[in-house]
């Protein structure tokens, strides 16, 4: 077959015309394209307001589909807990039984904690959730990490605010959206987040690596620190992220770090909660001190 | 008889559908908006839909669209996927020149040479999304990608399949 020779405009004046202009209108959008993506680039708020406008218009359409999946697979699961059910019934209560105990001693801890802070003249501060929202869908198209939360700006997360789930950290918000926000997951590549490990206490960073694990470095050069099955936890540090919220857990070492799995799996936890950021005068001096 | 020889139902008075210079475009926009599917993927590397089916068409036909639409067809794509405004924009008016001078220099295109240009094209955006990731602060290692590719590549057979048979049905052959 000999290639497609492209619209000939032939002798019409009219269609050469319409050809030229079509391409000059080409090249004018690439120009348009490159500038817009610069902007992107440099300034990414300039943006806000058309991604904001963006999610609102798509994650009604995203939640809806999330729904009927979410049914689907839950007749699917719901199924296959009943096939079993008379084991998994003596295994919950043997883990029940164990965890009762548990519960007794870390009740006991957490008083003897408040005693404490009381005597030393701590101040806790009360956190309180901003929203909790469902995540609805993902960046599965691109090598970035983004999830679809279905709050926003009328719920009052703004950019910037940490999510979690009940198991651990999600990530935080970067779009927003009046109904629905864009989370830039925690094994996102440019998502780094100061921690520690939870045995040992020794500090650490994280950062994504794409691929759904995190990449752990430890802060001090020298031994490795980790173990396999090690709990990496939010240290606080930089005034974002609140302390102790369970980010992952170690799955592999290599030669001065660790490759961990993230605890908190967004396609499985029902629900997200948005936070405040836990020392917004920490984060803003940062803020202002990038600029 | 002669009625019958005269109804439309048959092969015969079949003219194109209504809003045929349409259908190309609304069948990249209807791709894009795949990105909405409640998928929640640890990792990404499915294929972008929209832009399979963009150059799917463009290998079909060079008069799906004019170059031009090639600009708002991405507009639409980065705000359904999220990608940085502004990526597809001109990743995909960059595509439809490169394909105006493709198209003035083989001389030959069969169903290979069609797959390896594909290839090409979607190595060439891959690597784009790849270098913007970077720059924007998110410096994955290019093998992370390699899924992704292959599989946009290995799909792009089914594209190419959509975009001819809608091509039969809208100009009503």
């Amino acid at each position: 077959m000999a290639a497609p020779v492209g619209p000939r405009p032939g002798w019409s004046r009219r269609a050469q015309y319409s050809l030229f202009f079509g391409f000059i209108a080409a090249v004018a959008g690439l120009l348009v394209g490159l500038f817009m993506l610069v902007l992107s680039l440099v300034a990414p708020a300039s943006y806000a307001g058309v991604r904001g406008a963006a999610l609102d218009a798509t994650a009604p359409v995203t939640g809806a589909l999330s729904e009927v999946s979410a049914t689907a697979k839950g007749l699917i699961s719901g199924a296959g807990n009943y096939w079993d059910a008379a084991s998994q019934n003596a295994k919950l209560k043997r883990e029940r039984a164990e965890l009762r105990r548990l519960v007794t001693q870390a009740r006991a801890v957490m008083q003897e904690n408040g005693q404490l802070k009381a005597a030393l003249g701590l101040r806790e501060r009360s956190r309180q959730a901003t929203a909790a929202g469902r995540i609805v869908g993902s960046s599965f198209e691109s090598a970035r990490r983004f999830a679809i939360l279905s709050v926003g700006r009328s719920e009052g997360v703004v950019p910037g605010m940490p999510v979690r789930t009940a198991d651990g950290l999600i990530g935080r918000v970067i779009d927003a959206g009046a109904s629905a926000s864009r989370v830039l997951l925690v094994s996102d590549r440019s998502n780094i987040v100061p921690a520690r490990i939870l045995r040992g206490g020794a500090p650490v960073i994280s950062t994504g690596r794409g691929d759904g694990t995190v990449d752990i470095r430890p802060l001090e050069v020298g031994r490795n620190p980790f173990k396999r099955g090690d709990i990496i936890v939010t240290s606080g540090t930089g005034g974002l992220y609140p302390p102790l919220v369970p980010i992952a857990r170690v799955v592999r070492l290599d030669d001065d770090g660790a490759i961990g799995l993230p605890i908190a799996d967004p396609s499985n936890s029902s629900f997200a909660i948005v936070e405040p950021p836990f020392e917004p005068a920490a984060v803003a001096a940062s803020q202002e001190g990038e600029r | 008889m002669v009625r019958a020889a005269l109804r439309t139902q048959g092969r015969l008075n079949r003219g194109p559908r209504r809003g045929v210079t349409m259908i190309p475009a609304a069948s990249v926009v209807a791709a894009s908006a795949l990105a909405l599917l409640p998928v929640i993927a640890v990792r990404g590397g499915w294929p972008d839909f929209g832009f399979l089916m963009l150059i799917a068409w463009r290998l079909l036909r060079a008069d799906a669209w004019p170059a031009w639409w090639a600009a708002p067809l991405g507009f639409v794509n980065d705000l359904l996927t999220g990608m940085p405004i502004g990526l597809s924009v001109s990743l995909w008016t960059a595509m439809m020149l490169v394909m105006d001078l493709v198209d003035r220099r083989t001389q030959w295109r069969d169903y290979w040479i069609e797959w390896a240009l594909a290839a090409v094209l979607i190595l060439a955006a891959e690597s784009a999304e790849w270098k913007v990731a970077q720059w924007s602060g998110a410096p994955v290692p290019f093998i992370l990608m390699l899924p992704s590719i292959i599989i946009s590549i290995l799909a792009f057979p089914l594209f190419a399949f959509i975009a001819s048979r809608l091509d039969r049905w809208r100009l009503g052959q």
